[in-house]
This record gives structure tokens, C-alpha cells and sequence, in this order.
């Protein structure tokens, strides 16, 4: 909720946006605001007439039992539209079927339980009564009623446009199963996104940096431009053919351009995962999507704050352009930083505290700072997703070698289940909504328009990027790459969670509709169809992404041998590009020391001067570390020394391999050194997550070459 | 490190010093701002309170939401502080978010042999128990409120017999989960903690309930009057409900069970889970939504969550259920003691009354002795093994009040006795908290309690060879109760079979006749593999087990039969040990068990 946003919604939305009250809001979780426990409802309690006072209230008691037990009717039968979900997705995984994902599915339960809900159950009228006050000229918050000597309280809920004020008071069931839009943003969407930003796989993540940061920030630009453009032709030629009823501003098009850009190849990358499909397609794909998001959804908060002065409200205002590009970028980095700031902040934590031995403690201390990004964000007026996603991937790349081994399988498996559980709730609750929303605005030229629109939009984005991006990369995103990055334009969750935001408008609804649509058609027609694109475009499938090698190389040496593995090393850096590299060598000189127990301690790294701080900061384990190498042998030191400078060394030139290559000789001697020295190596390569597998591969080697 | 857990196992203690921080500086730091919800209209047109309200306000519709009746007093206190306002959440949420998770868990984690062994007793303390520790306070209350009105503190009228008793079931919700942490990590003696725990949990199925009962008993007339229907009522509800939560808890954990038992859903565990979770949840849901108390039903659908879709879960939806439980159940708990230390501050309508709460003081503990002691005196005529005098005063000392009671005070404080009882209740938390919870240790020394005993000592060691463990397994007989007895043999023979993949196959247990329906339910496991692949040896050595176990249940002396197990099937041993371990409800050594079993035929 920004800032800008607030001062747009009126005085309903602002009193929401305060921020003490959205401390709270992820408090309610899921509730359906059942808090409020006497609400709406009273189909037939309320039907018995009573005359004395103490049976009204008796009534009113009913009345508040009744909704309660409808908000948990509507609750569970989300949850058991999950659980049939679930059992069919065991069906489909167990049977091997592709074509549709579980997310596709969660869409057809949805439109199934809408259907039902909308044409099953009676129409109900609410006891809503309408009062006219004329003594004040603005809405409150809350509000105190006094009916014949007893006090009520009310909270505001929304501003109804007066066309609408009829279609409020329908079928009851419907409204308790539509949710507040917030709910989106406060509960489920950060646990989706924190899981995204968690399981980046983060060595392909780094090396394909400089392209992920430009499909994601220059791509979404582009897109939103394009789609928005092409939007307000269609909406021209609506206006000519006389099909729209309202009004239509081109910051309404960019608006739907921004929303629509935030792609969630959720299916697509299921699959990928899967099939095992190229690790550098998935990488740039997920790194995408992922950023993408951020992005898109800072980029439509700027375009909702961009009011210019003066009396045409919609003619283009430099002043308050650059304002809008400048609250973009405000909210961009100041996100950034919070997010950061608190994933600093958890590893630092994790370093210095013994924590480890409590793996309970440490999980909740790792998920309550995790959300206090959120809630911190959120509570400045930065954008909580956008926050809470960089404190993901700094959580991973830092906090994760922190934590204790059970933590951190404790950590992976709480938030895959709670990405899990969110993601097939938006999507049902989409399937739902294509029926049980009541403000649906079908206008077939503009849908078709939308669809045009998007792909257009998606090819503008990938083949030109993709083409100056080649100009600089060294392994260049060959075309079948390209095709299926334009194929893997999907909208998901974060598109519908953007466009429901805001309704209240004829043009907001008009967008709402398109978007659901849109989201079917792309998850169930693309996502349907990634298997036969993959194999019609000849990316290779079935490689293993933790044993990635460039295929020239003759892998079964790569898989045992030492030396060749770090000889990989040198080649993942010769492959990868300058900012990398430079990110690289700073991440891994400073950031890993101070941040983790991992990496050379500080004091071989910080210039000599501030000596006494690099002691202080570097964790007393590295130095434990080094001990027991010291009581071992001085070969090891050296060897050990001897790897952080081919480090270096591979960094400038490109033929490190033959030193690493002696050190690894050095090294077969002592098995257990060399373990220890081969996690320092796979850490930094990101790759902490297989010790296991990796440390069984080095156990037997020594073996085979003894 | 010792000092480290301590701090970790004293979290109420902690978290609500915590929380009392934070509320003083909330309370006392925060300037008192305008809220906006100044003015009061007046609405002659209205008769009624509808749920939602349309404004027009300058032509602008606005929706408004009905919230809750406020009483007139209430009114002036309430334009306070806006922070301490939203620092106030709406007490729904500890009983649809928070407590929900706790419940739950305290289920989930019930230590199964020893609660079966000592049900009897635990259901004794817990119904009867509550019951009596309800009345009695009731009575001490009401007695104390009469005084407050001859000292002129109280309007005569404001508080009835029914407000007390409200009082006395919202306060025999005990929850020593301070004790149990140290029990826990002392390891104290496992038949005084399962009394505990036991005890504790169920209490507070009971006492909400009660609690629910009573505030809905409602006499025709004469709200002081006893009214025989109006309490006919309230006991039928009670009845009604518990009954029907329990009912619909069990009946959603028995599904879950079914369907991780004929699905193999085992493949992927983090659907498992999934599915494991929302099962769970919409016990409570499905409970709330047929106006049953979702609470109990969750209470329940945890124990029988633990009992038999435990057994069907794969290895790593094991762990993945337990630490999502155990950390939820972490969470929450502590945002509810943190949220209590706040709420003494931030909460706005405090009654403080000396002589109530001297009064609710002298009556929790009267009421606590009067449901330990002469419960104990009876239930030792019937045990064979003894609840001894230290247990005795260890469980009168270990009635703490905590989470339940609160959420159940809290839930509604709209008139002032309701107030009233609320802070009051409020300082019973706190000093039973701290005090209670940090006396516990020195409690128990003086008591002569003995700690260090290992909660599974008596299990591993004999499971490791099987003639101990049938001894083992005699004595445990003969130590349960009657009604373990039945339940078990019952348990065994149909429940287990039907629900989970161990257990002799329905087809040696069931009669004859129903033959095709056993043949259905068994699960293919229970004997494809036995059957199929095995020898025939085997087969025999399976049914004799089958057979000893009915042996045993009739006649505690019959030889150990599974005695050559050892060595005619060693490659079936950790099959039949899972039978075992799913018998005592001892699953979560698994793996263990089998590393050691496996070294076995080998030596």
C-alpha cells in the first residue's frame, strides 16, 4: 500500500492505510475478517420478529453465530477445494501426466465450487438499510450508532459507486467467499514470493545476472509501454465503435500494461524443473518472473501516484512524470535496502549467537525477521513483496550457511509448504472469482485486444533485449532460448493479485476481467503446451543442474575428477559476466566473511589497517576452522591458500586450472581436509545445498585413484 | 549452555515480561490521539441493528460494517489512544488463529503409551475434575461477591450465580505448560507428566465447553433462580457438543488416515503435509461452521492424527508435521504470553477489585485441592499402581493458569462483571506464571520427585530383543487399566488394520462372514508382501504373534512366543518390529530401532 495509492483510493482506503493497522493486517490471517464477528448475514434468524429487548439481543447473538459459522463454511470450502486439489495432483504426478499443472487445476475446482456457489444457492437480500447524513462531509473510519439507547460500532468498509448500490445487496454466500484484496498482498502473496527469492538457484542466478536485470527492469518497462500503447489504440476504437461506457485514460492503459507485465511462469518452470530442462533457460526464466514481479509491481504503484498538476488531469505532466519515475526508483531501492538490510541483519545474528543449537528458535527467529521485513517495509511505505523478496535471496545466500543443518531443512520445508498452500489458493480463489464476482465487465474488444497486446508486448521484450544481450554475453541465448522465453509468458498470481487491488472503477473492472481471463488462457493453453515446446525447439531436457558442465566437455571425468571440478569453477567464471565477476570477488573477499563462517577470514583480506575490526567481525569458526588445518599439516594451509589465489588468479586470467589443478593433487593425501576444503569451494559456488551428494562422490575418489 | 535453555524453557516467563515492557511503554510513551470515531449518531429511524450500513455522505455511498455492541460506559475510555486501540486485537483471534495451533499440538505430541495406560485416570481428572474445580470456585465467588455487595463495593444485581460460575469454568482451564517444559527437560517421572499433560489438555477441551454451557443457560424468569430445564439444557449442550466435536475431530483424522493409507501419497511429502495440515484445519473449520467447538475437535483430531495417520506418513512428512506443528505451536503460544503482558496496559477497561481477586486467589487453590486430593483417593482405590502423596501435591502445585484461560476471558468483556473477571484472571496468569512456573524446580526436589528418568528407557532396551519386549508388553498389561485393556485389544484388532498399514490383516481379525470388506480394507502391505514374497514360515510365526497378543490380553502368562523370530526371519524382523512400535505408539524411533535390529542377526 503506497503512499500515493492511499491518497487515491479516498478517505475509506487512506483510513486503512495507516500503518499501526497494517501491522496488524497479516494478524488476520485468512480470516475472511471473521474478527468481525457480527457482520452481514441473518437469512433466517433474522426472519422471527421479537419484541422485547433481551430476545433482540438473543437475535443479534444468532445473528453474529450465524455469520461466524458461514465464514467458516466458506473458509473450509477453500480448504477442501486444496485438499481435492492435492489428492489430484498425487493422481497426475503419480500418473505422469504434464499437460496440466497443479496450479490449472486449482483453477478448474475453482470454477466448479464458483459455478455452484453462483447459480446453487438462493439469492438472499441483506438487512442493509441506506441513511443519508447530511451533517458531515466526510467518512470515518468507525462510527458509533446509537439505535434506541444502545451504542454500535461500525467500520468502514469501501466507498460504493451509487450505480452499484443494488448489486451490493445480493446473494450473501457470494460475498463471504469474495475476500479483501489485501488479503493477497498481507498473507499470501509474501510467502510465495519470500519462497521464490529463497530457492533462486543462486550460482546460475549470479552468473546470469547482467540478463536477468535487464529482461526484468528494462523488459517490464518495455512491455508495460507497449501493452499500454497498443491498449489505448483498442480503447480508441472502442470509444468509435461506441462499446465503452466510461472513462478510459491513457494512465489507465499504462496502469494495465504494468500489471499485465508481471509474469509468473509458475507451470512453466514446474515443468522445467521436472524434465530437468536447460539450467541456464531455467535460470534466466525464473530470475525473470521473479524480478519481474518486483518490478511490476513498483512500476504500476508509480503509475497509480502519477498525478499531474494543473486542470487537465491526464495530459502528460513532465514535472509529475519524473516524479513518478523518481517515486519508481525510491520505492525500488528503499525495498531493496530493507530487504537487504534484514537479511544482514538475521546472518549477522545467526553468526554471532549460538542459536544453532536451538533449531526451533533459530527457525522462528528466521521467519519472524523474514516477515518484520514485510511489516517494516510496508510500514515505511516501500513495497513489502519487493522487500521481502531481496530479504529472500539475501536469506539464502547468507543466513542459509548460518544455520544449523536442521534448521535449514526446517526453513526450506516451511516455506515450501507455505508457498505451496498460498499459490493453489490464489488459484483457486481465481477459478472462484471468474464466477463469484460481482462486478465483471466482459467487453470482448478489449480482451482480444489484451491478448494481442500481451504478445506483442512479450515479443518486443525477449528478442530485441535478447538480442543486444548476446552482443555482450559469451554464451549467447541461442533462439530456441528466445522462443521459450516468449512462449513462457505467463500470468499468474501476482498479475491477478495486482489487477483486484482496485475495482472500484469501470475501467478497473473492465481490466479485472481481462486479466482473469488472461490468466486462464496463458496457464491453461502455454502451460499445457511447455512439453511439446521443448521438445519442438530441441532444448535439451534431462540435465542434471548440479553437475552442469558445458557439453564439450567430457563429463564422466568431470563427474569424479577433482581437478576438472575446478577446472568448472574457472570456466563458470570465464562464462559469466563482468558484473558478476566483480560482485564475485567483493562477495566473496568481504561479504561471505563477515556475513557467514564460510570464506578467508577478514584479516587476510581487509587491508592492514583496519586490522582489529576485520578480527572482530570474522566468526571465531573460521579461525576453528583453520586450527585444526594448522594441527593437520602446513600442506594444507598452502594448498588452502593456494585456492583462494587461483580464485584471484581465474578472475584476471582465464588459465587457472593447471594451479588448481596442482593444489587438488596436493590435496588427496588427507580425506578430511579436503572435504572440509571442497565445501569452502561448493559454498562459494552456491552450491551448499547437495553436501551430502557432493561429499559422497569426493569420499570415493581418492579411492579410485589409490 | 544450561542457563540458555533454561531461558528457552521459560519463555512464558520471559515473553510476558516482555510483553509487560512494551505495554507500559505503549501506554505511557504514546501521546493520546484523536480517533476519528468522535461522534455518536443518533438514529431514531432505526430500529433494529442491521450488519450493514450504507452512508451517504455528500452524495458519496460509503459501506459500513457492523463490529460489536458497545455498553454506554465504554464509551468515553474507548476515544483513547489510537496505538493502544490497535495494539487490541479482536479476542476471535486467539480462538480462530492461535489457539488453534497449540491445541493441536499438545494432540499431536501426546505421549500415546503412557496416555493409554493411564486414561482412566486422565479422563477422571479431566472431566470430574473440571467439574468439581468449577462448582467450587463458583460457590467461593459467589460467596466473596455477596461480601463485595454488604461492603457496598458492588451493586447488588450485577453479578449472578451464573457469572460466577462462568468465572470458575473459565479458570479450571489449567495449563502448566511452564511445568511440562521443565518436566521435560528434567526428565521427570513419565507417569506424573502424562497425568499432567493429560490432564491439562483435555481440561481445557472441558472447560471450554463448560464455559460455553454456562453462558448460554439461560432460566425463563428469574435469571438467579435455579431453573431444572434451563440446566437440563445446558448439560445436554454440553454433551451435545463435546460429543460432537469429538465426533467430528476423529472422523477428519480418521479420513486423513485413509487417505494417506490408499493413496501413495507417500511419494511426494510435501503434498503429505499439505494435505496432513489442511485436513487438520478443516476440523476446526467444519466444527466451527456446525456450531460445534472447533478447538475440541482439534484436540481430538490430533490425538488421532498421532495415533494412526502417523503410521502411514513417510519418513520425511513425519518430521515435516511435527516441526510445522511444533513451530506454529511455538509461535503462537508466544505472541498469546507476550499479548497477555500487554494487554495489563493497553487493555482499557480494567476493573481492579481487591477483594475479587484475593477472593479468585483463595478459590483456585481451594478448588485445586479439592479436585487433585479426593479424585486421587478414589482413583488410588482402583489403580494397581499408586498415584503417591508427592505426585499428588506435585499436580495440586502444578495448576497454572495460561493460555485458555485468557482467551476465554478475553472473549468477551462487555459488562462489568465480564471486566472484572478478566483482570482478574489477567494477575491469576501472571502470579501462577511466574511464581508456580519458577518454583516448579525447587517443588520438585523437595518433593522427591525423581528426574532423569528417560521417558523411552523402558522400551529401548527391551525392544532390542524380543523376549524382554514381550515382558514388557505383559507388564504393561497388567499395570493398564480395564478400560486401556479393551480399547487396546480393540485398537489392535480392528482400528489399527483398518487405518494404518500395520496390525494383523483384517482377514484373521474380522469374522468370517464379512470376509470381502476385510479383504478391502487390509492394507496391501499388511499382507501382499508377507504373503506373496515371503515363505510360509513366516506366515506362521506372523499368526502366532497375532495369537500371543490375544493370549496376553486374556492371560498375562503366556510364553513368549516371538521368541525364535530372531533367526528364522531375520530379513522380516524390521517389519514386525514396526507392528510393535505402531502398537506402543513408539513410530518416531524407527529408525533407530532399525539400525540396531538390523545388527542383530549379524552378531
Amino acid at each position: 500500500m503506497e503512499p500515493g495509492d492511499a491518497a487515491r483510493l479516498g478517505p475509506g482506503r487512506a483510513a486503512r492505510a495507516l500503518p499501526p493497522r497494517l501491522l496488524l493486517l497479516p494478524l488476520l490471517p485468512l480470516l475472511l475478517g471473521r474478527g468481525l464477528r457480527a457482520a452481514a448475514s441473518a437469512s433466517s434468524s433474522g426472519a422471527a420478529a421479537e419484541d422485547s429487548s433481551a430476545m433482540e439481543e438473543l437475535a443479534t447473538e444468532k445473528e453474529a453465530e450465524e455469520s461466524h459459522r458461514q465464514d467458516s463454511v466458506s473458509l473450509l470450502t477453500f480448504i477442501l477445494l486444496l485438499t481435492l486439489t492435492i489428492l489430484t495432483i498425487w493422481l497426475f504426478k503419480h500418473r505422469r501426466v504434464r499437460f496440466l499443472h497443479e496450479t490449472g487445476l486449482a483453477m478448474i475446482y475453482g470454477l466448479i465450487v464458483g459455478v455452484i456457489l453462483r447459480y446453487g444457492t438462493p439469492a438472499t437480500s441483506g438487512h442493509d438499510k441506506s441513511l443519508s447524513c447530511t451533517q458531515e462531509d466526510r467518512a470515518f473510519s468507525t462510527l458509533l450508532v446509537n439505535v434506541s439507547g444502545k451504542f454500535f460500532e461500525y467500520t468502514l468498509k469501501g466507498e460504493i459507486s451509487p450505480g452499484k448500490i443494488n448489486s451490493v445487496e445480493q446473494n450473501d454466500m457470494l460475498r463471504k467467499v469474495t475476500f479483501d484484496p489485501e488479503v493477497f498482498f498481507n498473507i499470501l502473496l509474501p510467502p510465495i514470493i519470500f519462497h521464490a527469492g529463497y530457492s533462486l538457484k543462486k550460482r546460475h542466478f549470479f552468473r546470469n545476472l547482467g540478463s536477468i536485470l535487464a529482461y526484468a527492469f528494462l523488459g517490464t518497462a518495455v512491455s508495460c509501454f507497449i501493452i499500454g500503447n497498443l491498449m489505448y489504440g483498442v480503447v480508441k476504437l472502442m470509444k468509435i465503435v461506441g462499446q465503452l461506457s466510461d472513462k478510459f485514460y491513457y494512465t489507465d492503459c499504462l496502469f494495465f500494461g504494468a500489471i499485465i507485465s508481471a509474469t509468473d511462469p509458475v507451470t512453466v518452470l514446474a515443468i522445467f524443473n521436472e524434465l530437468h530442462a536447460d539450467v541456464d533457460l531455467y535460470a534466466l526464466l525464473f530470475g525473470e518472473s521473479v524480478l519481474n514481479d518486483a518490478v511490476a509491481i513498483v512500476l504500476s504503484s508509480s503509475i497509480v501516484a502519477y498525478q499531474p498538476a494543473g486542470l487537465n488531469t491526464h495530459a502528460f505532466d513532465a514535472a509529475a512524470f519524473f516524479k513518478s519515475v523518481g517515486i519508481f526508483l525510491g520505492i525500488f531501492s528503499g525495498s531493496f535496502t530493507m530487504g537487504a538490510v534484514t537479511g544482514v541483519v538475521t546472518a549477522l545474528v545467526t553468526k554471532f549467537t549460538k542459536l544453532h543449537c536451538f533449531p526451533l528458535l533459530e527457525t522462528a527467529l528466521f521467519f519472524l525477521m523474514s516477515w518484520s521485513t514485510f511489516l517494516l517495509a510496508e510500514a515505511c511505505g516501500f513495497t513489502g513483496v519487493v522487500a521481502v523478496l531481496f530479504c529472500g535471496i539475501t536469506q539464502a545466500h547468507y543466513t542459509y550457511n548460518n544455520l544449523s543443518v536442521e534448521s535449514r531443512s526446517r526453513t526450506k520445508q516451511l516455506f515450501e509448504v507455505l508457498h505451496f498452500l498460498a499459490e493453489n489458493f490464489i488459484f483457486s480463489y481465481m477459478g472462484l472469482a471468474l464466477f463469484t464476482f460481482q462486478k465483471h465487465v466482459f467487453s470482448p474488444i478489449f480482451i482480444i485486444g489484451a491478448f494481442v497486446a500481451i504478445f506483442l508486448g512479450r515479443a518486443a521484450h525477449i528478442y530485441p533485449l535478447s538480442f543486444f544481450l548476446n552482443l555482450g554475453r559469451r554464451h549467447k541465448i541461442g533462439w530456441n532460448f528466445q522462443h521459450m522465453m516468449m512462449f513462457s509468458g505467463l500470468r499468474g498470481a501476482m498479475a491477478f493479485a495486482l489487477a483486484i487491488r482496485d475495482t472500484a472503477s469501470y475501467a478497473r473492472q473492465m481490466m479485472f476481467t481481462t486479466t482473469l481471463l488472461i490468466v486462464f488462457f496463458t496457464v491453461w493453453i502455454i502451460g499445457g503446451g511447455t512439453t511439446p515446446m521443448l521438445s519442438w525447439l530441441n532444448i535439451r531436457v534431462g540435465v542434471d543442474p548440479d553437475q552442469d558442465l558445458p557439453p564439450n566437455n567430457d563429463s564422466f571425468q568431470v563427474l569424479q575428477g577433482d581437478g576438472p571440478d575446478s577446472a568448472r569453477g574457472n570456466r563458470t567464471k570465464q562464462e559469466s559476466a563482468w558484473l558478476f565477476r566483480l560482485w564475485y570477488s567483493f562477495d566473496h573477499n568481504y561479504l561471505k566473511p563477515i556475513l557467514t563462517h564460510t570464506g578467508p577470514p577478514l584479516t587476510t583480506t581487509l587491508p592492514a589497517w583496519c586490522g582489529l575490526l576485520a578480527r572482530c567481525l570474522t566468526s571465531p569458526q573460521v579461525y576453528d576452522n583453520q586450527e585444526p588445518l594448522r594441527e593437520e599439516d602446513s600442506d594444507f594451509i598452502l594448498t588452502e591458500g593456494d585456492l583462494t589465489l587461483t580464485y584471484g588468479d581465474s578472475t584476471v586470467t582465464a588459465n587457472g586450472s593447471s594451479g588448481s589443478h596442482s593444489a587438488s593433487a596436493s590435496l588427496e593425501g588427507s580425506r578430511r581436509t579436503k572435504s572440509s576444503s571442497e565445501e569452502v569451494l561448493d559454498r562459494a559456488l552456491g552450491i551448499g545445498d547437495q553436501p551430502v551428494l557432493s561429499r559422497g562422490t569426493r569420499l570415493v575418489f581418492p579411492l579410485e585413484n589409490a | 549452555m544450561e542457563e540458555n535453555k533454561k531461558g528457552y524453557y521459560w519463555k512464558g516467563f520471559y515473553m510476558k515480561k516482555e510483553g509487560l515492557i512494551m505495554g507500559l511503554i505503549l501506554r505511557y510513551a504514546t501521546a493520546p490521539t484523536d480517533i476519528e470515531s468522535g461522534t455518536v449518531y443518533s438514529c431514531g429511524k432505526l430500529a433494529i441493528s442491521p450488519s450493514t450500513l450504507l452512508i451517504n455522505i455528500t452524495d458519496q455511498v460509503y459501506e459500513y460494517k457492523y463490529k460489536r455492541e458497545i455498553s454506554q460506559h465504554n464509551i468515553n475510555p474507548h476515544q483513547g489512544n489510537a496505538i493502544l486501540e490497535k495494539m487490541t486485537f479482536d479476542p476471535e483471534i486467539f480462538f480462530n488463529v492461535l489457539l488453534p495451533p497449540i491445541i493441536f499440538h499438545a494432540g499431536y505430541s501426546l505421549k500415546k503409551r503412557h496416555f493409554f495406560q493411564n486414561l482412566g485416570s486422565i479422563l477422571t481428572y479431566a472431566f470430574l475434575g473440571t467439574a468439581i474445580s468449577c462448582i467450587v470456585i463458583g460457590l467461593i465467588m459467589y460467596g466473596f461477591v455477596k461480601a463485595m455487595v454488604h461492603a457496598g463495593q458492588l451493586k447488588n444485581g450485577d453479578f449472578h450465580f451464573t457469572d460466577c460460575l462462568f468465572f470458575g469454568s473459565l479458570m479450571s482451564a489449567t495449563d502448566p505448560v511452564t511445568v511440562l517444559a521443565i518436566f521435560h527437560e528434567l526428565h521427570v517421572d513419565p507417569d506424573l507428566y502424562t497425568l499432567l499433560f493429560g490432564e491439562s489438555v483435555l481440561n481445557d477441551a472441558v472447560a471450554i465447553v463448560l464455559t460455553y454451557s454456562i453462558s448460554i443457560y439461560s432460566p425463563k424468569e428469574n435469571p438467579n433462580a435455579f431453573d431444572a430445564a434451563a440446566f437440563f439444557q445446558s448439560v445436554g449442550n454440553f454433551l451435545g457438543i463435546f460429543a460432537g466435536s469429538f465426533a467430528m475431530g476423529s472422523a477428519y483424522a480418521v479420513v486423513t488416515a485413509l487417505l494417506t493409507k490408499f493413496t501413495k501419497l507417500c511419494e511426494f511429502p510435501m503434498l503429505e503435509t499439505g494435505l496432513f495440515f489442511l485436513l487438520s484445519w478443516s476440523a476446526f473449520l467444519s466444527a466451527e461452521a456446525a456450531g460445534l467447538t472447533g478447538i475440541v475437535a482439534v484436540l481430538f483430531c490430533g490425538v488421532t492424527q498421532a495415533h494412526y495417520t502417523y503410521n502411514n506418513l513417510s519418513l520425511d512428512s513425519k518430521t515435516r508435521t511435527k516441526q510445522l506443528f511444533e513451530f506454529m505451536n511455538f509461535l503462537a503460544e508466544n505472541v498469546i504470553f507476550c499479548y497477555m503482558g500487554l494487554a495489563l496496559f493497553t487493555f482499557q477497561n480494567h476493573i481492579f477489585n481487591v477483594l475479587f481477586i484475593l477472593g479468585a486467589f483463595l478459590a483456585i487453590f481451594l478448588a485445586r485441592a479439592c479436585n487433585i486430593y479426593p479424585l486421587s483417593f478414589l482413583l488410588n482405590l482402583g489403580r494397581k499402581q499408586k498415584i503417591p502423596w508427592n505426585f499428588q501435591h506435585m499436580m495440586m502445585f502444578s495448576g497454572l493458569r495460561g493460555a485458555i484461560a485468557f482467551a476465554l476471558a478475553i472473549r468477551n468483556t462487555e459488562s462489568q462483571p465480564k471486566q472484572m473477571m478478566f483482570t482478574t484472571t489477567l494477575l491469576l496468569v501472571f502470579f501462577t506464571v511466574w511464581v508456580f512456573g519458577g518454583g516448579t524446580t525447587p517443588m520438585l526436589t523437595w518433593l522427591q520427585i525423581r528426574v532423569g528418568v528417560d521417558l523411552d528407557e523402558d522400551l529401548k532396551e527391551p525392544t532390542s530383543h524380543q523376549e524382554a519386549n514381550n515382558l514388557d508388553k505383559n507388564t504393561t498389561k497388567t499395570e493398564s487399566a480395564w478400560l486401556f485393556r479393551m480399547w487396546y485389544s480393540f485398537d489392535h484388532k480392528y482400528l489399527k488394520p483398518i487405518l494404518t498399514h500395520s496390525g494383523p490383516p483384517l482377514t484373521t481379525t474380522l469374522p468370517e462372514w464379512c470376509g470381502p470388506i476385510s479383504r478391502l480394507l487390509t492394507s496391501p502391505q499388511a499382507y501382499g508382501e508377507e504373503l506373496k514374497e515371503e515363505d510360509v514360515e513366516c506366515i506362521v510365526n506372523q499368526d502366532e504373534l497375532a495369537m500371543s497378543y490375544q493370549e496376553q490380553a486374556t492371560s498375562p502368562h503366556s510364553p513368549p512366543a516371538g521368541l525364535g523370530l530372531d533367526q528364522k526371519a531375520s530379513p522380516q524382523t524390521p517389519s514386525k518390529d514396526n507392528l510393535y512400535e505402531g502398537d506402543l505408539g513408539l513410530g518416531g524411533y524407527e529408525l533407530k530401532l532399525e539400525q540396531t535390529l538390523g545388527q542383530s542377526p549379524l552378531n
